[in-house]
């Protein structure tokens, strides 16, 4: 019976099967969907216009009279005009500057103040955990609408309240689930090992398990988004959105008086540009799932 | 732990939350939200009438003693006088919640089972061009705002084409129903994209599961697997989403009833807003908060009853 | 054999669609089944074990999978040409089959008793009500567990995991199948669990004369259950033989690698002394199989024959000793 030789030097690298990172695989995974790289150049696409409405290079002259009251569109005006004879078109743009800052803002509040507080409460447990869950048990048990409004309220009017309004209210489903994650992750394996080699709360936290669930940030970050620009809509109509300035809100609002004259292209131009770029971030937030959920990984 | 005792700690816990949201409003509305003499009386009004109708308001009390009002409002259900109309805000509610649930009870129903239905049909061909369309329509009904949908709705169906009335009401059984068709039929559209995701999703989680391989190892049906192994797993998820809906009903749809003239709790609230009418907005989330929190508790309670694994022995 | 052969696989390829291609998970596979005897297929997770079984019961998932070549035949009919609603009628009834997990194979909403009625309900639906509720209760204590009266209305949550397996094998053999493929039915349970449900197969198959597809990793399954063994690697058998063979005359370096590593209570000093052997390298990626021998990197006897000749074909050595080698180690006589 001869003995097993074991002998390395014949062994065939290119066998190796390659370990892809989340984040690696998730990439691929995105960018190889028509619908979901359509979506990221849509979104993009926005940011840009927004910048580029922001620094004066388009749509600068918004709120110049170009022409008859509620002209009807035409090849000069794709969009016509609105009662003050200004171009709906470059009112529209204007409004993504709203729109997008209104997204961003909301959705960086919501990641930081529920991240923030999910991250606490999972973490330490307790008293401090029974404080938090009691606070947004609470705090959801408003009606959004009745927060909101109650919010936008006392802030006034103005863009600062319409951010700190969206932003304040928005939080608690993250909040939930980031809870949730680092409650299940405090006490996986590898954090143990952590405390093994000496990590305190804050090395734990930070380097272990809260890039275990910024999965979940992103996902809500899109989903943040898209539910600010709607809701800005809202405020709008109350009265208690954006002032000064054009805003998809302010058109859609605008609408209600001017459709009995037959006037109906503020309300086409804002809802079609504010459908295009939610419906965007709609697929991208279920592509993102799709590719970052560890779950689905296997499927 | 005792499915009594259970129901018995998730019912105490209603208490603090109750509690909490007070103080919420208590916050918002007393504390932090300034003083509203000035605008209901006008700008020629002198600081001794601001005084005098702070009194009238209640509004120079203690706060401590302000924050109770609000507790103790929040049990009895006493929510004192609108500040526009002078009526007692009861009675108001008692008043509009009929006409709010003519609309949204129907609707509600509506958009329920067509829901459910599609995202059976939808999670059987799982994957086919069908469910991809299907989807993509939900998130596109999902991605256009309530209002353009309720001006597009109104100016178009009931203007133009004059299919229903544009607004109105009328009290009584069936003079209604022309008036609240349209409603019905918008708040329909917004709902079911939503609704369609979350039980296809719902669905889509249980068709996965080893049990449905184990179904078919025995030889049963897609249909069999599908209407009886997946949908009784689902409707777990399912009941919980669709009864903490529930209270919301109540509270009427705010647009809708501005924008049809239905003379409902959700109008009224809107009107509150706009005239800054405190009380009034106090009590509608006072009232739709508890109406939450108590459903909530419905929810997990059925939730035991409907899932095996959480009942107890 | 004099045994009845129930089921005879030939050539059988599968197929999947990945977004990284077309991989062959199951490259011309052969193998048979008799009445009343146990087939074990063993191999490392990867290896193709499972998903063979799978076709047979045509549970492969089509997309992302499918019969690319190969006939399964029961009995002398071609199941892959059957009409599914006939396949239907198969499943559970003449042939059956029982999962690794018992726990997530089960319905939590559905009493046991329920899921095993829905079997007869389903094969057997001209008994009454009645009569179904009683084989049921019967079906448990056939399995072995105490108090099926009671057990029947219990949901399985309720149960332990070798109590769920039993009931997953009472729902098996509820219609007395002519075939039991067992996907590896103990991997999920304690050891001394393992060994009471591997009792209960022996002995319900002595009863009922079921033939037994045993699917494992595990060479102590094996030796407790087996009566001919298919090995296999990457897609493919390497070597098919009956258990003591296998066990004692291994030809195919892999099965010989497979049994040198497994640890041994030999209190013997030179084998205190000695490393654990192991099977040098790592099993290659179904994407990017390696030409000739698909074992060739990682065995002792490798030549350059192995690397460059395409795949080994089977080889007969004896009557019922088959191995896919160019140099399969020669049986000690």
């Amino acid at each position: 019976m001869t003995e097993a030789v074991l002998s390395k030097k014949n062994y065939d690298k290119s066998t190796e099967v390659k370990s892809t990172s989340l984040w690696g695989h998730a990439w691929k995974q995105l960018t190889s969907d028509k619908m979901t790289v359509i979506s990221m150049i849509i979104v993009f696409s926005y940011f840009l216009t927004a910048l580029l409405s922001f620094s004066g290079i388009i749509a600068s002259g918004w709120a110049n009279e170009v022409g008859a009251s509620y002209a009807a569109p035409s090849w000069a005006h794709w969009f016509g005009l609105d009662i003050f004879g200004r171009s709906v078109v470059d009112k529209t743009i204007k409004g993504a500057e709203v729109a997008m800052s209104v997204g961003l803002v909301t959705a960086i509040l919501s990641m930081l103040i529920g991240t923030t507080m999910g991250a606490i409460a999972g973490y330490f447990g307790g008293k401090v955990d029974e404080v938090i869950v009691w606070f947004y048990t609470t705090f959801s048990s408003i009606p959004y609408i009745m927060l909101l409004v109650a919010i936008a309220f006392i802030l006034g009017k103005g863009m600062l309240a319409v951010y700190l309004s969206l932003g304040l209210t928005s939080w608690v489903s993250l909040c939930r689930l980031i809870r949730g994650e680092v409650i299940r992750h405090k006490d996986r394996e590898y954090v143990h090992a952590a405390t093994a080699i000496g990590g305190g709360h804050k090395r734990k936290l930070i380097r272990h398990i809260l890039p275990n669930v910024f999965h979940l940030v992103i996902i809500d970050f899109s989903l943040q988004f898209q539910t600010a620009i709607k809701s800005e809509v809202i405020l709008s109509y109350l009265g208690l959105g954006v002032q000064g300035r054009p805003s998809w809100g302010t058109m859609i609002d605008d609408a209600k008086l001017e459709l009995a004259r037959g006037v109906w292209w503020q309300l086409a131009a804002a809802t079609f540009a504010m459908l295009i770029v939610v419906l965007a971030f709609n697929i991208l937030g279920d592509s993102l799932r799709d590719a970052l959920d560890p779950k689905l990984k296997g499927k | 732990m005792n499915n009594y005792s259970y129901i018995i700690k998730r019912l105490l816990y209603v208490i603090p939350v109750i509690l909490g949201v007070c103080l919420i409003i208590f916050i918002l509305f007393n504390l932090v939200g300034g003083d509203p003499t000035q605008a209901m009386l006008g700008k020629h009004a002198t600081l001794e009438q601001m005084r005098e109708l702070r009194v009238e308001l209640g509004l120079d009390k203690p706060l401590l003693s302000q924050y109770f009002d609000i507790v103790r409002s929040a049990f009895t259900f006493d929510f004192g006088r609108s500040w526009s109309t002078k009526q007692q805000i009861s009675q108001m509610i008692k008043q509009g919640a009929v006409p709010s649930l003519t609309m949204t009870v129907p609707a509600f129903m509506i958009s329920t089972v067509l829901a459910i239905l599609i995202s059976l049909v939808v999670a059987f061909f799982r994957g086919k061009f069908i469910d991809k369309a299907v989807v993509f329509i939900c998130v596109s009904l999902m991605s256009i705002s309530s209002l353009a949908y309720i001006l597009f709705g109104q100016y178009f169906f009931a203007y133009k084409l004059g299919l229903f009335e544009i607004s109105g009401y009328e009290e009584g059984f069936p003079l209604f129903i022309p008036y609240v068709i349209l409603p019905i039929l918008i708040w329909v559209v917004l709902s079911v994209g939503r609704d369609i995701r979350f039980y296809r999703t719902v669905l889509l989680d249980e068709v996965y599961q080893d049990y449905v391989r184990t179904g078919r190892a025995k030889g049963l049906s897609e249909n069999t697997i599908m209407l009886k192994h997946v949908l009784k797993n689902a409707l777990v998820p399912i009941i919980t989403y669709v009864i903490i809906q529930i209270p919301f009903l109540i509270l009427g749809a705010l647009l809708l009833e501005s924008f049809f003239g239905i003379p409902g709790l959700g109008g009224m609230t809107l009107n509150a807003i706009n005239s800054s009418d405190f009380p009034v907005i106090k009590a509608v989330t006072i009232l739709s908060s508890v109406a939450y929190i108590l459903f909530s508790v419905l929810t997990d309670v059925l939730y035991t009853v409907a899932d095996p694994r959480v009942r107890l022995k | 054999m004099s045994e009845e052969k129930l089921l005879e696989v030939r050539d059988l390829k599968l197929e999947f669609n990945t977004d990284r291609g077309i991989v062959t998970a199951v490259n011309g596979v052969d193998f048979d089944v008799y009445k009343g005897k146990t087939l074990g297929i063993v191999g490392e997770s990867g290896s193709g074990k499972s998903v063979s079984a799978l076709s047979v019961m045509r549970l492969i998932p089509n997309p992302p999978g499918r019969v690319a070549d190969g006939v399964i035949k029961y009995r002398g009919t071609n199941l892959l040409d059957i009409p599914y609603d006939e396949m239907r009628s198969i499943r559970g009834n003449k042939i059956a089959m029982i999962f690794q997990e018992p726990m997530t194979s089960l319905n939590p909403v559905f009493t046991v008793g329920n899921q095993i009625e829905e079997a007869f309900a389903l094969h057997q639906s001209h008994l009454s009500k009645k009569e179904i509720k009683n084989k049921a209760i019967e079906m448990l204590r056939l399995v072995g567990i105490p108090a099926p009266e009671k057990r029947v209305k219990e949901y399985p949550h309720q149960l332990s995991g070798g109590m769920r397996q039993r009931v997953m094998i009472a729902m098996a053999l509820s219609c007395e199948p002519d075939i039991l493929i067992a996907d590896e039915p103990t991997t999920a349970l304690d050891v001394t669990i393992q060994a009471q449900i591997l009792e209960l197969m022996n002995k319900l198959q002595q009863e009922l004369g079921m033939g037994i597809i045993m699917i494992t990793h595990d060479l102590g399954v094996v030796a407790e259950t087996c009566d001919e063994v298919a090995v296999m690697y990457c897609g493919q058998i390497v070597e098919n033989a009956d258990v003591n063979t296998i066990f004692h005359n291994p030809s195919h370096p892999y099965t010989k690698g497979l049994l040198e590593s497994i640890p041994s209570f030999d209190a013997t000093s030179s084998a205190k002394k000695e490393k654990l052997p192991t099977i040098e390298g790592m099993v290659p990626s179904l994407f990017n199989l390696p030409h000739g021998c698909n074992f060739a990197d990682r065995c002792p006897y490798v030549t350059d024959e192995c690397r460059t000749k395409s795949d080994p074909l089977l080889k007969q050595l004896n009557p019922n000793h088959l191995v896919r080698c160019w140099n399969p180690v020669q049986p000690a006589n």
